[in-house]
Order: structure tokens, then C-alpha cells, then sequence
């Protein structure tokens, strides 16, 4: 028998550990493995942190696309926090840490610009789908186009003492330009986190990511429409995806507890079937 | 910083019902450097089984028995009230061996015998698929009464486990216990609903063994009615406030106009104000 990839396994083992507490699942891994720590930190998602920006006092979203070594940058300034020091702008930290090495690199003059005017678009959908949370959009430069992530990251309102939640949204994209179309890959995940308690409902808690990908060839007359293309994307991908989460968090965890254990009483169900099969058997007669 | 030992010892108590095969297999490969951790983890599964009321076929028998703290005879032996016999337990294995006979005697003997009936007749009216257990405890002063009801669908990616457990004190008639439900679901994600519901009645009226049968078969109806009322509660409430379906204007995006929605915004800020 050939040994697993432990990779794999730490996905797998990732799949199926309580969804809520990945990140701390995910520490554990990487000091098991610590050689898987660089491929880890940048294929699992983890639910985002948000910071102020010291520029324009704006609240951004990290993650591991706008960091460079301990530092993060904001869309809405393109300054990075703490400052990047000559030497560290290499994506190098002062420890010498250099995973995730050149991911935080400012995206090029063109780049940059729809990535601008991205942040904006995004932070109306966000106004409009979410009436409230925080935004936050990156691009980076690929050899054939460009790449992005579109973030999104709202919580139910603090004070509430019974229930909470928490909704992140990540979509990583790729856009390769082909002329007058370009290719769309985009990878989404939401990550749900819903928890509520009561006197007589004890403690409950249904928390979780879901990951789904979709591509696409579109249309492009200019970098606006890169943006119009990406929005439809996300907005339609997101549509399917709170359908999903509806259906799996709030149906399918009920049919399961209803497959373990019925309401109604097993015997009476099986006499009502019966009389209604003879009842059909005796119409049909 | 944890040791590795602890970490999958985490692991092993983190994994989801019918998946624990699963998450060793992971383990393994994660610490191939280390072979001898695994080896290490016989407590873990232990604990992880008891825990879980894992439940094992006596060998030349049909009928299912429970691991549990409230069964165990230390040494890794068991004993199951029904069949009258005590067996060995592999933990890391799951399976169970050197059946012997069990009779149960003493003070609350008579108790176990009538609510493993009673206890019986409910589960059997109300889970497809549940084991039921009724084992002395505390010096023979108290009655622990288990249910556990698994459901593994793997090829459909998901898998579920109900477990009740109640503790009867015959001198004060009180019945204490908790509930608790967990469903993994693993397509393309990783979905868990976990639930804890702490259960404090009294029996009163009648033979003891009917009343802890009664007082169980209410305690858990309404908490499956309340539990589903609660998935409707969080998915109109908690989840529609997160993040809306569509705009308040129930139409999506015209993404070519989005730069003018600065001022759309603040309409769609009025709309919802309405």
C-alpha cells in the first residue's frame, strides 16, 4: 500500500475536525508537519481578520494576498502595516520568515487601478448585500493577466446574548486576457458560523465552509468590463452558494437528526402505511 | 505549545461520528516520522469511546452492547445488563472478545431489568436504529440509563450520531441528563451542527422503571420540536441578517452602472429604511 501524501491527509484530516475552530486545528498540523506549513497557510481558508487603516481610517481585510511577512496592505491606501522596510520589501520579514513570499507585492500601475475601482464596486454590492460587514478586494499581476480575491466578512450585531454568526466570504480568481474574451476561474468559500442557546433549547451550534468553483469565458471591451465580469461572478456565485448553506445548515442537519430519531411513533407510521397501501390495493380491485 | 501527543489526542476526540477510522488514517500520515505515536493513543480511544457510547457486536451473538464509563469494569472490560455478560474491549480496534456471564445482582438489579424494558419499548417506538443500556452505578445507589442512535451515510458524505444519557437517583426520584446530537456533513465543505441539551425532571407516580421511560420519551420529543424550531428561527433570523438573498430593490447588480451607485447606494440606504 502506498503512503497517503500527508498533504492530502491534512486536508482530509481539515474535512472533518470541527469546522469551527480550523485555525486552531491548523496550527496543530503545521507543528506535526511544520514542512507543510507554507502550502497549508495558503490552500485553507480561515475566517478573516479585520484591520483599520492607519491612512484613511477605513477597515480592511487580511489574508494571506495582501500580506508581505508580518505586514498587510490596504486597498484603500496601498500602504502597507506595519511600513515595509527596504529590505523587507522583498516579501523577506525581519525573522527571515519568507512564506508567502512576493504575495504581497503591490499589483502594477494598470493593475492597481481596476483594482481601485474594484474596492469601490464591491464595497456597493457589500453595502447592498450585506448593510454592513467590511470589504476588501486585491490584485496581484500573472503573466497572462491578473489574478484577484474578493473579501467579504460580516457578524451579527454584539449584545445579542443568545444567538450569533459569523459570514466570510473568499473568492480567489483568475483572469487570463485572450484578446476580446477573457477566462474566469474563480474559487469560492464561505465560511458560516451560527450558534445559539436557550433555557430549554440547551446549546446549539452549526458552523462550517463550503467551496465551490465555477469558469467562464467573457467578454472584454476594457478594464471596466473586467470589473462588471468578476461582479456577476461573485454576485451569482454568492446567490448559489447562501442557497446551498441554507439548504445544507438548515436542511439537511434536520433531516439527519430526523433520520436518528422520529417525532412520531415508528409503529403507528408503519400502520398508517399499511392501511393506506391496502386501501390502494382495495380501490385497484 | 502542545506536545504532538496531546495534538492528536485532540484529533482523536475531535472526530465526527463514524469518521474516527478516518481521522487515525490521517494521523498516521501526518506523523510518519513518529510511528510510535499512534501506539501512544490507546488512552485517546478509550476515552473517545466511552464517551461516544461506541457500540460492538458480542462475538456468536446478534445483539449490540455499549461502551461506556457507566459499563466499564476497568482493564478494558465491559459489561452489558441485556445478555447478562461482561467482554473485552480493544479500543483501538473496536471489537469485542472473551464474553463471559454477567448477573447482575444487588439493590437496583431489579430496577435495571424493568427499565431496560420500559427504556426498550420507547426506543424501539422512536429510532429506526438505537442501542439502549441500563447499567448500575455509583455503588449500586443509582441507575444510568444510555441511548445512542448512529446514522453513517459516507458515500453521501455525511454522518450523525444521537446520544442521551440520564442518571437516576431512587432515593430523591430525580432524573438528570443531557442530550446530544452530532451531524457531520463533508461534500465539497465541512458542516457540523453540535448541540448539548441539559435534562433535570423528576419521576413521579407508579413503577419507578415506567416513569424514567415516560419522563425520557417527553424530555426528548420536545427537545427534537425545539431543536427544529430552532433551525427554521436561526435560518429566518441570524442568517437573513448576515447577508441578504438579493438588494432591497430585488434586483442584482447592473455591474456596467456600478460606479454610479455612490448615489445609488444612498438609495438603496432609503429603500431599506422604509
Amino acid at each position: 500500500m502506498s503512503t497517503p501524501d500527508p498533504f492530502d491527509s491534512a486536508l482530509d484530516l481539515l474535512r472533518r475536525l470541527n469546522p469551527k475552530h480550523t485555525t486552531s486545528h491548523l496550527s496543530n498540523i503545521i507543528s506535526l508537519a511544520p514542512d507543510l506549513a507554507e502550502e497549508l497557510l495558503s490552500s485553507v481558508d480561515q475566517p478573516l481578520t479585520v484591520q483599520r487603516c492607519k491612512q484613511t481610517g477605513r477597515d480592511y481585510l487580511l489574508c494571506d494576498y495582501n500580506r508581505d511577512g508580518d505586514s498587510y496592505r490596504s486597498p484603500w491606501s496601498n500602504q502597507f502595516d506595519p511600513p515595509l522596510d527596504e529590505a523587507g520589501s522583498g516579501g523577506v520579514s525581519s525573522g527571515g520568515n519568507n512564506e508567502g513570499a512576493g504575495e504581497g507585492a503591490v499589483p502594477g500601475e494598470r493593475v492597481r487601478k481596476m483594482e481601485i475601482k474594484a474596492n469601490e464596486a464591491f464595497d456597493v454590492y457589500r453595502e447592498l448585500y450585506y448593510e454592513g460587514g467590511v470589504s476588501s478586494v486585491y490584485f496581484w499581476n500573472l503573466d497572462d493577466g491578473f489574478a484577484g480575491v474578493v473579501l467579504l466578512k460580516k457578524g451579527s450585531p454584539q449584545g445579542d446574548a443568545t444567538t450569533s454568526g459569523v459570514w466570510d466570504s473568499i473568492h480567489v480568481f483568475e483572469a487570463s486576457e485572450r484578446g476580446r474574451t477573457s477566462n474566469y476561474r474563480l474559487t469560492s468559500t464561505v465560511i458560516l458560523t451560527l450558534a445559539t442557546k436557550g433555557a430549554s433549547l440547551g446549546e446549539v451550534d452549526l458552523s462550517g465552509n463550503m467551496t465551490r468553483q465555477v469558469e467562464q469565458d467573457l467578454p472584454v471591451e476594457s478594464d471596466e468590463s473586467h470589473i462588471a465580469n468578476i461582479g456577476r461572478l461573485v454576485e451569482d456565485m454568492e446567490l448559489k452558494m447562501r442557497n446551498l448553506l441554507q439548504e445544507v445548515y438548515f436542511g439537511k442537519a434536520k433531516d439527519v437528526v430526523g433520520d436518528l430519531r422520529s417525532i412520531g411513533s415508528l409503529s403507528q407510521g408503519q400502520k398508517d402505511r399499511e392501511t393506506q397501501r391496502e386501501l390502494i390495493g382495495s380501490m385497484r380491485r | 505549545m502542545s506536545s504532538n501527543i496531546e495534538i492528536v489526542c485532540s484529533f482523536v476526540e475531535g472526530a465526527p461520528p463514524g469518521e474516527l477510522a478516518d481521522v487515525i488514517a490521517d494521523i498516521k500520515a501526518l506523523t510518519v516520522s513518529e510511528p510510535d505515536l499512534v501506539k501512544e493513543l490507546t488512552p485517546a480511544f478509550q476515552k473517545y469511546n466511552e464517551e461516544q457510547f461506541i457500540t460492538a457486536k458480542l462475538p456468536g451473538g446478534s445483539s449490540q452492547v455499549i461502551v461506556s464509563e457507566f459499563s466499564s469494569l476497568g482493564d478494558g472490560r465491559y459489561f452489558d445488563s441485556e445478555s447478562q455478560s461482561s467482554f473485552d474491549f480493544d479500543h483501538s480496534t473496536g471489537k469485542a472478545s472473551g464474553v463471559q456471564s454477567y448477573v447482575l445482582e444487588g439493590e437496583q438489579a431489579s430496577l435495571v431489568k424493568s427499565t431496560l424494558s420500559s427504556v426498550g419499548t420507547y426506543v424501539k417506538e422512536h429510532y429506526p436504529n438505537a442501542i439502549s443500556g441500563v447499567y448500575p452505578i455509583e455503588n449500586d445507589t443509582k441507575v444510568a440509563v444510555v441511548i445512542v442512535a448512529n446514522k453513517y451515510s459516507p458515500n453521501n458524505f455525511w454522518n450523525g450520531r444521537w446520544r442521551s444519557l440520564y442518571v437516576f437517583d431512587p432515593s430523591s426520584n430525580s432524573l438528570e441528563g443531557s442530550i446530544k446530537v452530532d451531524v457531520h456533513y463533508y461534500e465539497d465543505g465541512n458542516v457540523r451542527l453540535l448541540t448539548d441539551k441539559k435534562v433535570n425532571v423528576s419521576v413521579s407516580g407508579g413503577r419507578a422503571a415506567d416513569g424514567i421511560a415516560r419522563e425520557i420519551s417527553t424530555a426528548e420529543k420536545k427537545y427534537q420540536e425545539d431543536l427544529n424550531r430552532s433551525f427554521t428561527q436561526l435560518s429566518e433570523g441570524a442568517f437573513k441578517a448576515l447577508r441578504r438573498q438579493l438588494p432591497v430593490t430585488r434586483q442584482k447588480i447592473e455591474w456596467d452602472k456600478v460606479a454610479s451607485y455612490r448615489l445609488g447606494q444612498d438609495i438603496g440606504g432609503v429603500a431599506s429604511r422604509r
